[in-house]
């Protein structure tokens, strides 16, 4: 909470939604959405912010995976490649092997579950560092996925499976969007109010204190990996039924994606400090970006390089104050 | 011949709007046209987007144009905004190994014109789809290169990816043309993995080491057939063997241009022509007037001394 002093008459409201670090994030994102409202006729309207929702569904719970990882220190490079692994393996459970749904995601959960374990395995018993056993893993983990169908898509899930990611509830829930959500306030709370949440920034701020002080560093670290390797799996799921199709080259570097929301979020790749609501900021900067840059019509070569600026300025900006506040 | 066809093709479909226009009274029907794109990193895709936008401009209609980087969710979350301005008309070129139905189902949903160009999903076709000839204009280049060669010879072929659909149909037309020459005999073939340059250096390298008497070689791809020349320059045998290659890259078509290697003739892809044919296909179902499910316009054979109009102007 020591980096929210720095923000003056907001840090009661910031430490309401545990914004800290988060709050020139915010402040940019809707600085972004003013801007993008007077600039173009169609960015301001119901139906374009429940489009951006369904479009920062995959983003945003792969983020959340993300942020535990970098909030103890690590990084996880194979959550795209574990995202098309499960993918797969739940098409090819429905679809070819002819199971029941149900069935063919927990499958799919597993998986992914089981990837990020061997992750985390391989960081705390092997002593492999992150970068590289993730590395290995993103490897594997694609190679595995283009096995199970020799590199080809899969189609023909239930029709049902599709329109929870079209037919809105209520007027405006997609299922996929309901999921995200869920996933969001649970991480939330979780972070928040739960000592296993807590511990997370212990171990962030210095492992081997965390360690002297009676955590349990090994088995926290390989659960952080396999919670986030299921979240990408999840978001899998999600982006299929999006997609009513499976195809093993899906996630293609959407590891960075999710790396550049969380450190626009405002949390340290150094570890320790950090908020899934940041984060939350930082997929909702990116998504309303990318939505707003296709509605000014900007070419695809300049929207690359303003996306490249934003996260720059977002993180220099977090250096700044962070530096201040000292 | 082919440009015949082609243009006949266009300013039917030209007059048929021209027709719907005066009739209708109220312009073209169509003020936006949202195009997606895979990649416009590559030359084909790139140069039906300027087809699409320099034609579209000519008739005061804007274009939207986005690119999906090759991720077909990327492409989905496109297709949405480009509905949320408002498109008229939808020209979708899937991205990805595999053809996403959903931008379809979402474009038919709001009762935009679906113009597929280059591939459609499986089990939602749009309103037509437009893709290159491969078996005549194949057949054009290999009975180019082989009565070049006085009909008779040895000769080989370097294929694309195995099993792709330009690969199967572009050796299908230059089976014809070698059925057609008895004199000619197919001593070998091989199969590239990624259609490129190194890989057809390689491939002819080997097939030269074993049939020194190679006279002609047809590549299935530009990038394999300047690769063969290569290797025909690097093995001395510049002046013996003749290489025809496939699409009418900007590369290709230069290189034809300055026409100092083997590589002499290619199949120039009609990529602008697609993109003027998906304008007018789009205008023509936003006024309910008919198209043909598919529309496939020829290649051109392109050989060194019509090369330079072609960089000039792609067709």
């Amino acid at each position: 909470m020591t980096r929210s002093k720095g923000v003056g008459e907001n840090s009661r409201f910031s430490d309401f939604f545990s914004l800290s670090g988060a709050t020139g994030p915010l402040i940019g994102l809707l600085l972004l959405c003013a801007f993008l409202s007077l600039a173009t006729d169609s960015f301001l309207s119901f139906r374009n912010f429940l489009n951006i929702a369904d479009q920062i569904t995959v983003l945003g719970i792969m983020a959340v995976g993300m942020t535990f990882v970098i909030l103890i220190g690590g990084i996880d490079l194979s959550v795209g490649s574990i995202l098309a692994l499960s993918m797969m393996v739940l098409g090819y459970l429905n679809v070819s092997a002819g199971y029941p749904m149900g069935v063919a995601i927990i499958g799919a959960l597993l998986a992914s579950a089981l990837a990020g374990t061997v992750s985390g395995l391989l960081i705390t018993e092997f002593r492999v560092p992150a970068f590289i056993a993730t590395l290995a893993m993103m490897s594997i983990a694609r190679g595995l996925a283009n096995m199970i169908t020799n590199g080809s898509q899969i189609i023909g899930f239930p029709t049902w499976f599709n329109l929870g990611a079209i037919i809105r509830h209520f007027g405006f829930l997609t299922m996929t969007v309901a999921v995200m959500i869920v996933v969001f306030a649970v991480a939330i709370l979780f972070l928040r109010y739960r000592q296993e949440g807590r511990v997370l920034y212990a171990i962030g701020g210095n492992s081997e204190v965390a360690r002297l002080a009676g955590i349990n560093v090994r088995l926290t670290t390989v659960m952080v990996y396999m919670m986030c390797a299921l979240l990408s799996g999840l978001a899998g799921i999600l982006l299929a039924a999006r997609l009513d199709s499976v195809q093993p080259s899906s996630g293609v570097a959407y590891e960075l994606d999710a790396i550049a929301a969380v450190v626009i979020g405002g949390t340290s790749l150094s570890g320790g400090t950090g908020s899934v609501m940041g984060t939350i900021i930082g997929v909702l900067i990116i998504g309303v970006l990318r939505n707003g840059l296709n509605l000014l019509s900007v070419s695809p070569f300049l929207q690359a390089v303003i996306i490249g600026l934003v996260i720059v300025l977002a993180v220099a900006a977090e250096t700044f104050k962070h530096r201040n506040a000292r | 011949m082919n440009f015949i066809k082609k243009s006949m093709l266009v300013a039917a479909i030209l007059a048929t709007t021209a027709g719907i226009a005066s009739a209708g009274g109220h312009g073209l029907g169509i003020k936006k046209i949202g195009l997606a794109v895979p990649n416009l990193q590559a030359d084909f895709f790139n140069q039906i987007k300027l087809g699409v936008e320099g034609y579209a401009g000519k008739l005061g209609i804007e274009v939207i144009v986005v690119d999906a980087k090759n991720d077909t969710a990327t492409q989905v979350s496109q297709v949405q905004d480009l509905i949320t301005q408002g498109i008229d008309a939808f020209i979708y070129i899937p991205a990805g190994a595999a053809a996403a139905a959903v931008p379809t189902r979402l474009a038919r949903a709001e009762g935009i014109p679906v113009i597929n160009v280059d591939r459609e999903p499986a089990g939602a076709p749009g309103d037509t789809v437009i893709y290159g000839e491969n078996v005549v204009s194949a057949y054009q280049v290999c009975d180019h290169i082989i009565g070049l060669a006085d009909g008779k010879g040895k000769m080989v072929v370097i294929h694309g990816q195995k099993g792709t659909t330009p690969e199967v149909q572009r050796f299908e037309g230059c089976k014809m043309a070698i059925d057609e020459n008895p004199g000619v005999e197919l001593v070998a073939q091989q199969w590239s993995q990624q259609w490129s340059p190194d890989e057809g250096f390689q491939i002819a390298q080997n097939m030269l080491q074993a049939n020194p008497d190679i006279r002609i070689i047809f590549g299935q791809a530009d990038g394999l057939a300047m690769g063969a020349a290569k290797a025909v320059e690097v093995a001395g045998l510049a002046d013996q063997v003749i290489v025809g290659g496939y699409d009418g890259d900007g590369a290709a078509l230069e290189s034809l241009v300055a026409c100092d290697t083997p590589f002499i003739v290619t199949a120039t892809q009609s990529t602008q022509a697609m993109g003027v044919l998906a304008v007018n296909s789009a205008i023509a179902v936003a006024n309910d007037a008919s198209v043909p499910a598919r529309q496939i316009p020829n290649a051109v054979l392109t050989t060194c001394d019509d090369a330079a109009q072609f960089v000039e102007k792609h067709p």
